[in-house]
């Protein structure tokens, strides 16, 4: 909502029509002769021969799947293989056109992207960077196998095709000497060199990250395009669509730019949708769908129309045709564009495929027109080539196809990962660990002003940095500084220090987000690094992983932590998950801010770090004060580590109560897993997660004041990773505890670290382990939250029913057994 | 040197045994060879000599009381001498073991000392956090003294701070027999040793005897396993007997003369009982359908005939086994019959012997029973009842002859085999029997 851009209700409601243009629908129609005048014929065989690998490649698999055996080589895979036999004129059209610098994603079914991008940058690329990338990829080690074990002729191109495609297939058979140690497999395979980007298990999965990818392209003035390539069954996933409409809002061409000038225009990603008319066995055209032709979407998201267009994909050359020209317009800026690439996958959805839902007639009928046969007639009639020509081609294919099947199913040559021998393997990987300070080094961030001049720098500069001033007073609310400006020192400092450092979410710029955190921060930082997204939390956390595997650093909002759910696939399977599925060549630096609610009811008050920290890969952080809020930001953002950042709208005004010094001025980290004891006692050690610490606070004064009895209270400030040693070393001391947050009780972090400690400290215990979290329920209305939230006397109640009864205390909280028993009957 | 004297371990397979009856208290003097104590198996009784002379000076166990194997039941020794190295260690002090009973020091009044009453003990429910079990095991606290306020009764750290406050504590020579709170006499009221007083004796007299025209005995354990071993073979099996009876004329001739002629030979006394008992150990092997067990879903055959023989004991009824029976002579049939038959009476048979029958014997004919139907003791797959001897009449040369007919009664499982199959088993058995000294000669 920027003010520069005026709301008129003069104008709002205006009379007139909106007004489409024609969206061209195979309007290709070139002759070969034509063609010849732009491409060699040597491009043409080059063409075909691309087709014809990747045919052979798929066809081995298909054998090796329902035969277990291809040319007479037996082997059996119980992996997945999802076929693409049918689509390769359409991938490797399009791959004909892409450089090194032009990115490439796909989906569940990329083996044939893979190839075509990976054969298409071995022919761009001069032997000498060829010969250097496959020499130090992985410590030169996939390399070192086709060297060896294969004869390319001393011919560095055809070496480098044995290398992809040993890479791939070793990546697709789960060895190490796979392109990703075998961890990705065969949905997830890719060779960033060559500009292959991760595909995707995820139907859809890959356009906000793809998204990301041209948002850092965008953000970070880099050269190339980034192609999003998915099925048409991907097109009603909602992240999909919001990857549509994020690519094309108005402000990028409008807004983003620095000093007035906006010369990197519109988001450089073509949406590439392979039209073969089915997901899984769905129809989308005539079945599950309404679009009648993937085309028609981009009359949806701008007067462009993303340049939409549909294009014979059984025809590489109109292939090749449809993306040369979009990829133009997308470096003139005028991107997002969008290609319905029509194509047909005559293999099953996957082999155990019965194809239930096609009749044999059409699969026949497709067959008949195979691109790749179409494509041979066509040259052998164009006089390019002789039809000995083709049978030497694939003879020699045939040939290398069986040699590098050969290597990659030897279990000496390619092994797979040992984990009785290194049962850390994959542990070592789940983190990168990293410390980067910047993730551009030497390169200046784009910035409107020196940091000092930054308003908000400068209002906190005035700022009181303790709870209560000298003489014990509280200080007033406008001159602490507050939990907001300690998540905002770090940032600030960070969008200064590194350049790819970026912030987005919704009402993230002009409103300082929801709750203020950026507040003035306008004034430093330009717009394609600081924006307001649409409401599309996909997108939002989508595009920061994309936006992390290209090399940047981000901070995405999503405002309540109870959004989460809109963005699960984004934060549990793809920002948890790739830096390990890449065996460690991805790094996953962002930061994912969530709020944590109270008083807006049972959809925006939800604590949700269990269900954060249950996914392997995030780390989960939730500080409660100033200056844990600091150090802790300071740390993520220095990391190279996705982080799940919770923070709580209790708590955002709070100024700093427990360091006396107040919060250290300047950059200071607080390293992650480490608690924090708030409050020192002998008696009983309260551990709290989150904003109840100051209710923890509150009873430990009563229990001291009223009961004579000394509480010790640990702020757990993280949660992933979470290091025991200084609350066992409590509960050795009290030997009574209580865990406290206000997640719902029920499989909590809570229960979690109960379960560790009565395993981990029994014998000391002096009772057992008591979590005091909130209900079962809905969070209800404001008014009824402290039947709800647990509260001081909740503690106080529970330490007198569980662990040691206090005397004279009545109890006015229900923490018997019988009433646990109660509630655990009725699931409440 | 005072001698503990544990509780034998009485085959293999026995894990403890329970104290029957005390003929000694503590303080007595004692015989070598006198009988100390009586227990018994779930199967067998047997009493305990003394090994050696001298005083009892402790006693550990109550009559009733299950006694794990090898543990230390009494002491015997002289006036005064320590024996707190033998009293049995108690895994949990709360446990409701029985009180330990000490001999009075010697200068005490001989006279039993009544145990001060438990002071919290009533309240313990017999939990305590593991802190405070801690706390006290290294303290000493009295936790026989614990007043609980944890939730449900359990002992929290704090009551076991609140003891070592108040000075409750036991000295370690004491704490291993402590199990009844008492006051103490050493220092801050520290439970030492001389502390842990015998509780009375049973009070002399016996209880008046009822007036209602019954008594109420507890079953002995012996006689709750038989019912239970029964009631298992009549309710899981299926079980039938067949009788029929044999001409016992050479039989009984052969034992007339066997009479005649053991002591010369020094055979031991055969007994027709023994006779059956040799003719079942060679027909049996026969017919390896009854020469075996019946398990689940599985048969299992022996080539051993182990013969079990039902005895009547006064503790009731138990089985010995004469183990490997179609290896033995018709005499040494006899002799081993005879020992294990004499052993089971006097309830000094080892449990071992109670085991491992593949085909059991009982005779009721000595008693007068004609025909009867015995129960099979699982899983092994029948057992041959033995009948009394009556006269019957049969037609020899168009004469009515009377002749001796002996009568038996044989059960099976049909689960394991058929009628006829049983039927032949006693047929073999009726001629080998008839034909005893073809038997013999065999």
């Amino acid at each position: 909502m920027p003010k520069s851009q005026y709301v008129d209700p003069g104008k709002a409601f205006d009379a007139g029509y909106i007004h489409f243009e024609d969206i061209p629908v195979c309007q290709y129609n070139k002759t070969l002769k034509e063609e010849l005048k732009i491409y060699s014929k040597e491009d043409m065989m080059r063409i075909y021969r691309d087709m014809a690998i990747i045919r052979e490649f798929e066809t081995m698999l298909n054998e090796v799947k329902t035969k277990s055996c291809y040319n007479g080589v037996e082997y059996n895979n119980p992996g997945p293989a999802h076929l693409s036999i049918g689509q390769e004129a359409s991938a490797v059209g399009e791959a004909y056109c892409l450089d090194i610098n032009d990115l490439s994603f796909g989906s569940h079914r990329s083996h044939g992207e893979i190839l075509a991008k990976g054969l298409s940058s071995i022919e761009k690329l001069d032997e000498k960077e060829l010969y250097d990338i496959m020499k130090e990829f992985l410590g030169g080690s996939v390399l070192a196998v086709v060297e060896k074990h294969m004869n390319a002729g001393g011919n560095i191109k055809e070496l480098a095709i044995n290398f992809l495609l040993y890479g791939a297939l070793a990546e697709i058979f789960a060895r190490t000497t796979g392109f990703n140690r075998g961890l990705g497999g065969s949905m997830h395979a890719f060779f960033i060199p060559f500009g292959l980007m991760p595909n995707n298990a995820i139907v859809g999965a890959s356009a906000p990250i793809a998204l990301g990818a041209a948002l850092y392209k965008r953000s970070n003035h880099k050269p190339g395009i980034v192609i999003s390539n998915c099925g048409d069954g991907a097109t009603g996933r909602g992240p999909v669509l919001e990857s549509l409409n994020f690519a094309s809002m108005d402000q990028i061409t409008k807004l983003w730019g620095m000093d007035g000038k906006f010369s990197d225009g519109g988001m450089p990603i073509l949406f590439n949708v392979f039209n073969n008319h089915y997901g899984m066995g769905g129809q989308t055209r005539g079945e599950t769908m309404g679009f009648d032709m993937v085309a028609r979407l981009g009359a949806g998201f701008n007067p462009t129309q993303m340049h939409a267009e549909r294009v014979n994909g059984y025809d590489p050359l109109a292939v090749i045709d449809a993306v040369s020209r979009k990829k133009k317009l997308l470096l003139e800026g005028k991107g997002p564009a969008l290609l319905d690439v029509v194509t047909y996958r005559v293999s099953g959805h996957s082999p155990s495929d019965s194809s239930t839902y096609r009749t044999a007639e059409e699969i026949e009928a497709w067959k008949a027109a195979d691109p790749i046969v179409a494509f041979k007639a066509k040259l052998i009639l164009g006089g390019v080539a002789t039809e000995d020509d083709f049978a030497k081609m694939h003879e020699d294919i045939t040939a290398r196809m069986t040699e590098i099947m050969k290597l990659a199913i030897n279990d000496e040559i390619s092994p797979r990962m040992d984990l009785n021998k290194d049962p850390d393997a994959i542990a070592s990987i789940m983190f990168s660990n990293e410390k980067v300070a910047s993730m551009d080094p030497g390169r200046e961030a784009d910035v409107l002003c020196p940091k000092e001049e930054c308003p908000r720098v400068k209002e906190i500069a005035g700022k009181i940095r303790t709870a209560k001033d000298e003489k014990g007073k509280p200080v007033s609310k406008m001159k602490m500084y507050n939990v907001t400006d300690g998540l905002f020192e770090p940032i600030i400092d960070k969008f200064y220090e590194d350049p790819t450092l970026i912030a987005y979410g919704e009402d993230n710029r002009d409103w300082g987000g929801a709750f203020g955190v950026y507040k003035k921060m306008t004034e430093a930082i330009p717009y394609h690094r600081f924006f307001n997204s649409p409401i599309s939390e996909s997108a939002i956390v989508g595009s920061a992983v994309g936006y992390a595997m290209c090399g940047g650093r981000a901070i995405v909002e999503l405002m309540y932590a109870d959004f989460i759910g809109c963005a699960g696939d984004e934060i549990f399977n793809q920002m948890a998950k790739w830096q390990a599925m890449s065996a460690g060549i991805l790094k996953m630096p962002i930061v994912l801010r969530v709020s944590v609610g109270s008083k807006y009811g049972a959809q925006h008050s939800q604590d949700w770090t269990a269900i954060c920290s249950h996914i392997p890969g995030l780390k989960v952080v939730f500080p409660s004060t100033p200056t844990d809020a600091k150090g802790l930001m300071t740390t993520a953002l220095e990391g190279t580590d996705p982080v799940v950042f919770f923070e709580s709208q209790r708590v955002y005004g709070f100024g700093e109560e427990f360091v006396k010094e107040g919060v250290p001025v300047g950059h200071f980290e607080i390293p992650f897993g480490e608690p924090d004891v708030k409050k020192e006692g002998k008696d009983v050690t309260i551990l709290t997660i989150g904003a109840v610490l100051y209710r923890a606070m509150e009873a430990a004064k009563i229990l001291e004041e009223k009961y004579g009895i000394s509480a010790e209270v640990i702020d757990s400030r993280s949660i992933v990773p979470f290091n025991y040693e200084k609350v066992l070393e409590s509960v050795k001391k009290t030997g009574k505890i209580l865990i406290v947050g206000d997640a719902c009780e029920r499989n909590s972090v809570m229960r979690d670290m109960a379960s560790n400690i009565t395993e981990m400290a029994f014998d000391y215990l002096d009772g057992p382990p008591v979590v005091v979290g909130s209900r079962n329920w809905i969070t209800p209305a404001f008014e009824l939250e402290k039947s709800f939230f647990p509260q001081a006397d909740w503690i106080i109640d529970a330490l007198h029913e569980k662990i040691m009864p206090l005397p004279g205390h009545v109890a006015a909280n229900n923490f018997t057994d019988l009433e646990k028993i109660e509630r655990a009957k009725k699931g409440i | 040197m005072a001698l503990p004297i544990i509780m034998p371990r009485q085959g293999q397979s026995v894990e403890s045994c329970i104290i029957t009856a005390w003929n000694k208290k503590v303080g007595d003097t004692v015989e070598k060879g006198d009988i100390l104590f009586s227990y018994e198996t779930d199967k067998s009784s047997f009493d305990e000599p003394a090994p050696e002379g001298g005083k009892i000076l402790a006693i550990f166990c109550e009559e009733g009381d299950d006694v794990p194997c090898l543990e230390t039941v009494c002491v015997i020794g002289q006036d005064g001498e320590d024996f707190s190295a033998f009293i049995p260690k108690s895994d949990d002090a709360e446990e409701s073991a029985p009180a330990a009973e000490a001999a009075p020091a010697a200068e005490s009044a001989p006279a039993a000392v009544e145990a001060t009453a438990p002071v919290a003990a009533a309240e313990i429910t017999g939990a305590i956090s593991p802190r405070a079990k801690i706390l006290a095991a290294k303290t000493g606290a009295d936790l026989l003294k614990a007043a609980p306020t944890g939730p449900n009764g359990r002992i929290i750290e704090r009551d076991v701070q609140s003891l070592l406050d108040r000075g409750l504590t036991v000295s370690g020579a004491a704490s291993e027999g402590y199990t009844t709170a008492v006051e103490g006499s050493g220092i801050n009221g520290k439970v030492v040793l001389s502390d842990l007083a015998p509780k009375a004796a049973p009070a002399a007299a016996e209880a008046v005897a009822p007036m209602a025209e019954y008594v109420d005995e507890k079953l002995p354990n012996i006689r709750k396993v038989i019912a239970k071993s029964m009631h298992a073979s009549l309710s899981t099996m299926a079980q039938l007997t067949l009788n029929t009876s044999f001409d016992a004329t050479k039989l009984m001739a052969f034992r007339a003369s066997l009479k005649g002629g053991a002591e010369k030979m020094g055979l031991a006394n055969i007994t027709l009982n023994d006779m059956v008992l040799y003719a079942v150990s060679r027909v049996l092997l026969n017919h390896r359908s009854l020469n075996a067990h019946y398990l689940d879903d599985t048969m299992r055959f022996f080539n051993t005939v182990n013969l079990g023989i039902a005895v009547d004991t006064d503790r009731g009824l138990l089985v010995p086994t004469v183990f490997g029976a179609e290896k033995l002579t018709l005499n040494g049939l006899s002799r081993a019959a005879k020992s294990v038959i004499t052993e089971a009476q006097q309830g000094t048979i080892s449990p071992d012997k109670l085991k491992g029958g593949t085909f059991t014997v009982t005779n009721l004919g000595s008693l007068g029973i004609e025909s009867f139907t015995p129960v099979i003791n699982p899983p092994q797959t029948g057992i041959l009842g033995v009948d009394t001897i009556t006269r019957r009449i049969k037609e020899v040369n168009g004469e009515d002859v009377s002749y001796p007919a002996m009568g038996l009664s044989l059960t099976f499982d049909h689960r394991a085999l058929d009628g006829a199959p049983a039927a032949k088993f006693l047929k073999e058995l009726c001629f080998a029997l008839e034909n005893f000294d073809l038997l013999l000669a065999k």
